[in-house]
């Protein structure tokens, strides 16, 4: 009787919950997973979700809400599920966060909502981004979404600068709020780092692109190949174009380099260039698509967090032998576990505790070797962190590419184009944090542009508070 | 009948305002009125216009009787309403002027004929303007010139008038009447007068304005001009330096709302990227002029673009050599190097190129110099120098070309060089052409023969702007060269277009293109340039 399992279903005891073990995310096979570029978490099934709702014990201080950067009601959209709701979970997640098909793929959730699961204290915390994903999944798999209520236009004009997390999340918010906005874009595709950086195996290109379908049929309007600060300023968008307002989300577009000899080298790139002939101008399909990229059979890549991740998984994709080179050691590893875990699977090669400090070139400018100090770790300091110290120890080998993947400082463009927008010595746009507003008038700014590359979650969460400061601006 | 006209006329003319109606109602009466009687009797109704209407509140309405009677005599009465309307006050202007335009297109070619002949009388002018103002058909339009001459008048009066006429007629006529160049001319001659001094003129410029742009004959950069105009008038700019006429204020608080309201279409910042023109300018290298408003709007010399042309290729970085801000098209030289310049070369007048982002990278280094300035192009940098030329000249330094190629026929852009230089030396490596040998020669003898070189610009291969700096630098000529690094972005985000520059890592897209020369790593940038070679030929293969 279906009646009476439901009932049995909310009838479980914490004790029934905590005994359920948690439902590992099924994934393609490694040896298959690196001859391609599909997405290598399957995702869960009915049941496996079912189960995995199960062991959510229905916190009635649910700490994982306050871990989350959008604040999602997380036990109501796991309740939905257990009860095989799967629609409505996926709209109870969409009242604060329109994109969850990418959120519940890419957040570090160990670090946010998972890191203080109460189940966690005893056992593996509950899946909450495999649950994230699978209830978004559903909802695009069942075109289950439905367009939201726009209230009559108020009338009042914002600009958007960037289509990435940050610039999306805004446009919508202001969108539902009965604003026009119009969104410029310098690429020829929205998405920023969700389509020009993180890999297709990761996060499948369509699921961007619905996205933004979504955000266009309810009236957001994109213009690409526009670089604000060159063909439109601020001040152009504020007082010639009648915008109201402009949310700057440009991002952290600029590639850290390293300052040692053959960093010049042919065959060395930052990540950002590796990833952005790959995919956004798709080199890996070369010569159908004329973006050309030389890859080596030798990768190094220097770095360890999600982006050099990325770069690892995506060399061995494409048939090199690939190497991490990181200074300090894999505890210390900025990547999402998950990712550093998924790297590991896929026959990478780690030097960890190597720091590199030549890279050797041949005479035409190609580079050929990679020079490494060996390093040791200090005992903690004062702020407890342990520093990578020279051993004065030396080794060298053969490469033929090599990707920095050492992070991004801020896109100076906005800033460089417009001396009223104020940056600290770092190059961050300086932002009131309440409200986000510059320090220019009618200007608001979010996402890694104010922070630095940091995370899709955060960048979305700032342009929601910059989203309900600009509405009570133009408003005024 | 004669006698009844007369009683009627006399009974037009009493004091009484009882006698007065009865006579109009017998007026309206009357048929088969002879063209005299029509006259005698519109020259009689006419003088009720001038009646002072104080403590006689009955006027008005009699008035305006009068001159609907009048309307019914048809166009046999024009030539006296004409020559009456000429010397009318302000009240009786304005009836004569609805009767006159009410016999419509009969009336128009009597009033140029008049406007004709009193060209010199502005009073008489400003009375025909405010009749113009009430026509409601098309043929007025061929007044329409007089009308713009009047409103550019010095005489506050007729100059408001026309205004006003101006706008009473794109508000009652069609808009496709109007076309491009009226339409230009009337939105420059109206906001050309938001200046003046009178409040008046300043008030019809603002409305006449507003009108047009309701009717929808203004341009997207005019609609901006205006609201940029508008917003200074109501003192919304930030100069806090309002109008100080409350009705032009008025006006302009009026319509700005439209002006917001009416957003930019998207369209607007939708550009075509067709291309205007093709030429060939030697084998393999072709002059192209591309639809792109908006970059057009914003180059400036030394900036670049980049291009990709269709959705599968790369994207490619190109130099300006030319734009036109009110036409919005920009132009380039692309010379077919591989697949992709190829592939471009092969487009033809009316396709349209998929993406093409700038203006990129910064505004070549430009300003008054006290000795001669040297340009420098080889290949495609031929074009490319051509702004900077422009621009330095411009400044009041004394400029000179020197362009180098293989051969006679592959020399390219000279006329346009020409233009933009106080003088051109052409070199060829064969002497087909000019001085024999290289640009370097052609530099040296330069150096040789003017008083002081202070500044010099190199575009082109990396072996030529290198034998430049070679050149100048042990004399300590400043040298500044253009470096076309591989790029992918051009924006600063991804590093590929790194170079060497005194030692230090800059961005070519972002920190340039131009550099001063003797900092530049040349050996580094050639090898650089070479990345992708066994790629590009691999390309070439399928093409
Ligand atoms: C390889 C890689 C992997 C990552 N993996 C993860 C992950 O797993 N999880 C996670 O949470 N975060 C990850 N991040 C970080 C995350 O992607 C960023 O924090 C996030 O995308 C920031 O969003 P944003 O909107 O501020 O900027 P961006 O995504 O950088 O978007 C900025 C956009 O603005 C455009 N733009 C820039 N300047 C201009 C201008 N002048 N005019 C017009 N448009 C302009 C850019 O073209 C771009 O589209 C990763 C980052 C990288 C590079
Ligand atoms: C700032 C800048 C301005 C430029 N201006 C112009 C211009 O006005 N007109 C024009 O025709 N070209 C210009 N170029 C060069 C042009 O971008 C390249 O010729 C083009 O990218 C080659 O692409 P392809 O696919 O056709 O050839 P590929 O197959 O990529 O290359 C074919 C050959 O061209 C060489 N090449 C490739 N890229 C460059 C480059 N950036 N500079 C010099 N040689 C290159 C390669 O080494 C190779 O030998 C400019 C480049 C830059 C960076
Ligand atoms: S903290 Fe964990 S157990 Fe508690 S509500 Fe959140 S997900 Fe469920
Ligand atoms: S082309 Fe990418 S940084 Fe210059």
């Amino acid at each position: 009787m279906p009646g009476k399992s439901a009932k049995k279903r909310s009838e479980l005891s914490n004790k029934e919950r905590m005994a359920l073990s948690f439902q590992e995310m099924p994934l393609i096979a490694p040896e298959e997973r690196i001859k391609n570029f599909e997405e290598v978490p399957i995702g869960y099934s009915l049941e496996e979700a079912i189960t995995e709702a199960k062991r959510c014990i229905q916190c009635k201080k649910p700490d994982c809400v306050d871990g989350c950067p959008v604040g999602i009601d997380i036990p109501a959209f796991i309740k939905l599920i257990e009860n095989g709701d799967m629609a409505e979970a996926a709209k109870k997640i969409r009242e604060k966060n329109f994109l969850p098909a990418a959120c519940g793929r890419v957040c570090p959730q160990d670090k946010q909502c998972q890191a203080v699961c109460v189940v966690g204290k005893k056992k593996e915390p509950v899946g909450i981004g495999n649950l994230e994903r699978y209830a978004a999944d559903y909802e695009r798999q069942h075109n289950t979404l439905e367009l939201p209520e726009i209230p009559p236009s108020t009338g009042k004009r914002i600009a958007i600068v960037g289509a990435g997390p940050a610039g999306l999340t805004c446009a919508y918010e202001l969108c539902i709020r009965g604003h026009e906005v119009v969104v410029f874009e310098a690429f020829h595709r929205a998405g920023g780092v969700l389509v020009y950086g993180i890999p297709r195996f990761r996060l499948p290109m369509d699921i961007i692109d619905e996205d933004i379908e979504f955000l266009e049929k309810i009236g957001v309007k994109f213009v690409y190949n526009m670089i604000i600060g060159k063909i439109l300023s601020l001040d152009d968008l504020l007082e010639q174009e009648g915008f109201d307002a402009v949310f700057v989300a440009s991002g952290a577009g600029l590639p850290k380099m390293l300052d040692i000899p053959g960093v010049n080298a042919n065959g060395v790139y930052s990540a950002n260039e590796y990833l952005t002939r790959i995919y956004l101008m798709q080199a890996d399909k070369f010569p159908e698509y004329s973006t050309p990229l030389y890859q080596g059979k030798k990768v190094a890549v220097i770095g360890a967090g999600n982006t050099a991740m990325d770069v690892l998984r995506t060399a061995k994709r494409l048939g090199a032998e690939t190497t991490c080179y990181y200074r300090r050691s894999r505890d210390e590893a900025p990547a999402r576990t998950e990712e550093l875990e998924h790297a590991e699977q896929e026959f990478l090669n780690w030097h960890w505790l190597a720091n590199p400090v030549e890279f050797i070139v041949d005479e035409d400018n190609f580079v050929k070797q990679i020079r490494c100090e060996k390093m040791e770790l200090s005992d903690p300091d004062t702020s407890g962190r342990r520093k990578p110290l020279p051993t004065g120890k030396f080794f060298t080998e053969d490469v033929d590419t090599v990707v920095l993947s050492l992070g991004c400082d801020v896109n100076p463009m906005i800033p460089a184009t417009d001396k009223g927008v104020k940056t600290n010595k770092w190059g961050i746009i300086i932002v009131d944090e309440e409200n986000c507003q510059t320090t220019k008038r009618g200007v608001f700014a979010g996402g890694d542009a104010i922070t630095g590359g940091a995370t899709v979650i955060l960048a979305m969460g700032q342009a929601k508070t910059a989203a309900q400061a600009i509405d009570q601006y133009v408003r005024n | 009948m004669q006698k009844i006209i007369d009683t009627i006329i006399n009974k037009l003319k009493s004091e009484d305002e009882e006698l007065i109606s009865l006579a109009l109602d017998e007026v309206e009466q009357l048929s088969d009125i002879t063209d005299d009687d029509k006259i005698a009797l519109a020259s009689t109704l006419t003088l009720l216009f001038y009646r002072d209407h104080v403590g006689m509140s009955e006027m008005i309405s009699l008035a305006n009787r009068a001159e609907k009677q009048i309307t019914r005599f048809g166009s046999v009465v024009i030539p006296f309403l004409i020559d009456e309307l000429v010397n009318a006050d302000a009240e009786s202007c304005a009836h004569l002027g609805r009767a006159i335009a009410v016999n419509g297109a009969d009336a128009i070619a009597p009033l140029l004929d008049v406007w004709n002949k009193k060209r010199a009388d502005q009073y008489a002018l400003i009375n025909l303007t405010q009749a113009l103002a009430y026509f409601r058909i098309p043929e007025v339009l061929q007044t329409l010139p007089e009308i713009l001459g009047a409103a550019e008048s010095d005489n506050y009066q007729l100059s408001s008038n026309a205004i006003n006429a101006m706008g009473k007629l794109v508000a009652r006529l069609d808009s496709n009447l109007f076309d491009e160049v009226l339409r230009q001319q009337m939105f420059d001659i109206s906001f050309a007068r938001l200046c003046d001094s009178r409040s008046l003129v300043r008030m019809q410029a603002a409305r006449t304005l507003g009108k047009l742009m309701e009717k929808g004959l203004l341009t997207n950069t005019q609609k901006e001009r205006l609201r940029t105009a508008y917003r200074a008038i109501v003192g919304q700019d930030g100069c806090n330096d309002w109008d100080d006429a409350y009705i032009v204020r008025h006006e302009a608080k009026c319509y700005l709302p439209l002006l917001k309201t009416t957003p930019t279409s998207v369209a607007h910042y939708q550009q075509s990227f067709k291309i205007i023109s093709k030429r060939a300018l030697c084998p393999d290298t072709f002059h192209y002029v591309i639809e792109a408003p908006l970059i057009a709007r914003k180059l400036q010399a030394g900036q670049f673009i980049i291009i990709r042309p269709h959705e599968l290729s790369e994207r490619i970085p190109l130099s300006i050599c030319g734009w036109d801000r009110d036409e919005g098209q920009i132009e380039v030289v692309i010379m077919s190097a591989g697949k992709t310049t190829i592939q471009m070369n092969e487009m033809e007048v009316g396709d349209c190129f998929k993406d093409i982002v700038g203006p990129l990278g910064e505004r070549s280094h430009v300003r008054h110099y006290r000795g001669t300035c040297v340009v420098i192009g080889g290949g495609f940098g031929t074009g490319a120098i051509i702004p900077t030329a422009r621009d330095l000249k411009a400044l009041g330094s004394r400029v000179i070309g020197v362009v180098g190629a293989r051969s006679k026929d592959l020399l390219i852009m000279i006329d346009e060089l020409e233009a933009a230089c106080d003088e051109v030396i052409l070199t060829t490596n064969d002497g087909s052409a000019g001085i024999q040998g290289f640009v370097t020669h052609a530099l040296e003898q330069i150096i040789k023969d003017e008083k002081r070189v202070s500044h010099v610009l190199a575009i082109g291969p990396v072996p030529m702007m290198q034998a430049v700096c070679e050149l100048t630098r042990p004399i300590g000529i400043e040298t500044m060269v253009s470096l076309n690094a591989l790029m992918v972005d051009g924006t600063g985000m991804c590093g590929a277009c790194r170079v060497s520059i005194d030692g230090k890592t800059k961005f070519a897209c972002f920190h340039g293109p131009d550099f001063d020369g003797h900092k530049v790593d040349f050996d580094q940038l050639t090898k650089r340039q070479k990345m992708f070679v066994a790629e590009e030929k691999q390309a070439l293969e399928i093409l």
